[in-house]
């Protein structure tokens, strides 16, 4: 590899955050908001693993089933989901979420309490999320360029104007439903196959919660916000660990001689050792301090044209 | 043993209810999911805890008034920084935050208290009666008789008192409350104080009931009363309390006859089912908006 383990797993986990984060940015441009991405991820990672596990299939077709599979369910909870809206939908998926967990820890086939063991691991795995993540990128652009791209934005906008627009309002929800319990399902799979191990707990409330924080703390309004939402939240971590180590280059004199030095050295020192709980309280605060001070993301449809604006007006100088 | 398990269920529909009523009180004057309840409910324990062990031999009163209080400052605190402050030009906004204020609500309290269950000690002599072939302790006859009086009292509270009233006309409309000379700013915050009293007492009743308190209490009760409140009808205070014992009967049953790991299936399944089927609920939405 041309990276070493570490380097390469930060990426991988990345990459599966942004393709997640990108799961929920589908339904949510017809306005459907969901907190059971993490669910369908669950569901994909499952129907992968018994491809690869129980069958003997290979990667590339349990991952595709993994996938197809997850927007099929997709679609089936998408089809009750179409009569509700708002936070309705949002306990429905929520509900959805929590049933999966408790299929997982019951079915006996998949291992139940134990978890779902030796899935194989997949040496490629950075390949394959990259390789999504540009595939999905493709699309985004050719789809916000298209007549559906448009229905689905209208479909946010005001339903019942789409739908007398004459806009098959049913038929694009679903679709988009759909595509984002795909794309899930596909983020589930690399991910069991990556960890090689996954179980009820896994797939819980709180992934489903992070995944919705990094779509909308990027901005959901533009498919490059669940990008930099998820990039920012998962490397923030570790940007804070790397400066700890910057930290330790400063010598010991330095703070000998300052008053309190190796106070304030030390106090700086835990503080930036961001793990489990502290990570997860930043992220409730930034969550907090975004939707109070930007609401739309970090991201929004304007920044993105105006930066192209930008760039376009700088080349032609 | 069926009415034994009636008995049991009722004793969780107890705590559910409590948190439900809290949930549809804010839903009531916002039109808001408070996510961040169950985590006040899972501090109301943890005071209650640091209470009853800081002074041994306190009375139970002292530490269940002392946990409403101390709820009632962080439902306070939780309004003012997390929901006043969000502009509602985004529907969504509010609710996000609140999952925001979840997440550092759970996990400052495992930082504080540790991430681990901790026994809630013997406040009261338990004593066991048997009657007609049930057995009742008394810690369990007094857990729902607490629970039952303030839900009496919150009730007497919204339909006799002049606060009560200004809340069902916030609830009613934000404009017309206004323009009749309620201030609807502190009865907003005011209603998140009610609702956080009645969820620090349910969290202490709750320690008392199962004798252990842990950090990740808050967000099982928190789904479980979400789905009481949706059951009951959203902003309905009735409607919560009988959805609240409604479930807690439904997942002990299906508990004792069905298996531990198919109750949770059970709540969701009733959640979806209401859901796609009547989204109002048993008794009828009292709040208009989607």
């Amino acid at each position: 590899m041309i990276f070493d383990e570490f380097v390469q797993s930060l990426l991988v986990f990345t990459g599966i955050n942004i393709i997640a984060a990108f799961s929920f940015y589908v339904p949510f441009k017809t306005g459907q908001v969901s907190l059971g991405q993490a669910g369908f991820m669950g569901v994909g990672a499952y129907a992968a693993g018994i491809m690869t596990v129980k069958f003997g299939l290979p990667y590339p077709v349990g991952l595709l089933f993994g996938g197809v599979f997850a927007g099929f369910i997709g679609v089936c909870v998408g089809f009750p989901a179409l009569r509700i809206r708002g936070i309705y939908l949002l306990l429905l998926t929520l509900g959805f979420a929590q049933i999966v967990q408790v299929i997982a820890l019951t079915w006996e086939y998949t291992g139940a309490h134990d978890g779902f063991q030796g899935i194989p691991y997949q040496e490629h795995t950075i390949f394959y999320v990259y390789g999504v993540i540009i595939l999905l990128l493709i699309f985004f652009s050719r789809l916000e360029r298209s007549s559906l791209g448009r229905a689905m934005v209208s479909i946010h906008e005001d339903e019942e104007a789409a739908e007398v627009m004459g806009i098959d309002v049913v038929r694009t929800k679903l679709f988009a439903f759909g595509v984002g319990a795909l794309i899930a399902g596909l983020a589930g799979a690399m991910f069991a196959h990556y960890l090689t191990y996954v179980d009820s707990r896994t797939f819980n409330i709180l992934l489903g919660v992070e995944i919705l924080m990094f779509a909308v703390v990027g901005g959901v309004t533009t498919y490059w916000g669940p990008i930099l939402g998820a990039c920012f939240l998962t490397l923030l971590p570790e940007g804070l660990r790397e400066l700890r180590d910057l930290l330790e280059l400063i010598p010991l004199a330095v703070t000998d001689a300052l008053p309190y030095g190796n106070n304030v050295y030390d106090w700086l020192y835990e503080f930036l050792n961001f793990e489990n709980e502290k990570r997860l309280i930043a992220y409730g605060l930034i969550l907090i301090g975004m939707m109070i001070v930007r609401p739309q993301g970090l991201l929004t449809r304007r920044t993105v044209q105006r930066l192209a604006f930008w760039r376009r007006g700088a080349a032609s100088v | 043993m069926f009415a034994q398990q009636l008995i049991n269920g009722l004793m969780l529909g107890a705590s559910y209810a409590l948190v439900a009523i809290g949930y549809t009180l804010i839903f009531g004057v916002l039109r808001l999911l408070h996510f961040a309840h169950g985590e006040v409910f899972m501090f109301g324990a943890f005071i209650g805890l640091n209470i009853v062990l800081a002074w041994s031999g306190v009375n139970i009163y002292v530490a269940i008034i002392g946990a409403m209080i101390g709820t009632g400052l962080i439902g306070l605190l939780v309004a003012l920084i997390a929901v006043r402050p969000v502009s509602s030009k985004y529907p969504l906004a509010p609710l996000i935050s609140t999952i925001g204020a979840t997440l550092v609500m759970q996990n400052v309290a495992i930082r504080i208290f540790g991430g681990e269950n901790q026994a809630f000690p013997e406040t009261m002599d338990p004593v066991i009666y048997h009657i007609a072939g049930l057995t009742i302790s008394s810690v369990q006859i007094f857990t729902l008789v607490m629970s039952v009086v303030l839900m009496v009292v919150l009730w007497m509270f919204v339909n006799r008192s002049k606060m009560g009233r200004a809340m069902r006309a916030v609830a009613e409309s934000h404009e017309t409350a206004a323009l009749l000379g309620v201030n609807v700013g502190r009865t907003v915050l005011f209603t998140f104080m009610v609702a956080s009293f009645l969820a620090g007492a349910a969290g202490v009743l709750d320690g008392i009931r199962t004798s252990a308190v842990s950090p990740f209490m808050g967000l099982e009760v928190a789904v479980a009363a979400l789905v009481c409140m949706l059951l009951g009808g959203l902003g309905n205070i009735v409607g919560a309390m009988v959805g609240g014992f409604i479930l807690g009967m439904v997942e002990i049953l299906s508990a004792a006859y069905l298996g531990t790991s198919l109750r949770d299936l059970f709540t969701f399944v009733i959640l979806i089912l209401i859901l796609i089927y009547k989204p109002s609920g048993l008794f009828g939405t009292r709040v208009v908006g989607d």
